[in-house]
């Protein structure tokens, strides 16, 4: 079953979506406008890009550190959490024991991100990325 | 914040507390981590900045959306290919990924 819709099946999860790591297109299921969906599409990749950045500075202190590639991150609100993995986000409510089955489901379904994924969000930025970053 | 007690999480390689400033005050690392004070250091200073960036994109959500929930943030989480660091406020743990519980630790901390 694809992921997106594996996790709308899950009571408390109220959106979820894919985005393409280039940022050009995006899909999504749940309680989103398409407007509101492209917004958190644009965010997820914005906070994505962010955190492989600083990863990559902890890297270069400590090589291997077990930081890099940056496989997501978790934004805990009040009573709802963001949850991104890959180019996979998902909007859940704070119901016990919803993070950690989500989290689960995402990194199994997704898989071990890869160093590639930095050249893909690196692509629209121009010039040969491969070359500048390896 | 009791250290100790937070290194009693699953999974927890790390735990450490930071200025608002994001300078790192004190640590408790697991023997045989990879981990590094320096890279805490590194880490602490991220964290402060992480949690403003998702304070700014919770407030201008809401604003825009209508959506409530977001806001006030419980903690920021990045998800490493063999450790995740969770924090919140001002305190923060590391945690092996295949032992991560994810909702006890942004738990701990909140009651920290």
């Amino acid at each position: 079953m694809h992921i997106v819709k594996q996790l709308m099946a899950i009571p408390g999860v109220i959106a979820a979506g894919e985005y393409a790591y280039r940022g050009d297109r995006f899909s999504y299921q749940g309680a989103l406008t398409d407007e509101f969906a492209r917004m958190a599409s644009i965010l997820c990749r914005g906070n994505t890009l962010s955190v492989n950045m600083q990863s990559e500075i902890f890297d270069s202190f400590a090589e291997n550190c077990g930081c890099r590639p940056v496989q997501g991150w978790i934004v805990r609100g009040a009573q709802v959490t963001v949850c991104a993995v890959g180019n996979y986000f998902a909007f859940i409510e704070n119901r016990e024991e919803l993070l950690n089955d989500v989290m689960t489901i995402m990194r199994a379904k997704v898989g071990d991100i890869q160093d590639d994924l930095l050249v893909n969000l690196y692509a629209r930025l121009g010039g040969d990325t491969k070359e500048a970053l390896y | 914040m009791n250290l100790e007690r937070m290194m009693e999480l699953p999974g927890a390689l790390a735990a450490f507390t930071y200025s608002d400033k994001g300078d790192l005050e004190s640590h408790v690392l697991r023997e045989g981590t990879e981990l590094t004070k320096q890279v805490l250091d590194l880490l602490t200073h991220s964290c402060v900045a992480n949690q403003a960036i998702a304070t700014m994109e919770a407030r201008g959500w809401e604003a825009v959306t209508g959506q409530g929930g977001f806001e006030p943030l419980k903690g920021f989480s990045v998800v490493g290919l063999e450790w995740s660091v969770v924090v919140n406020g001002n305190c923060g743990i590391v945690v092996r990924n295949r032992d991560a519980d994810y909702e006890a630790t942004f738990n701990a901390l909140q009651a920290a």
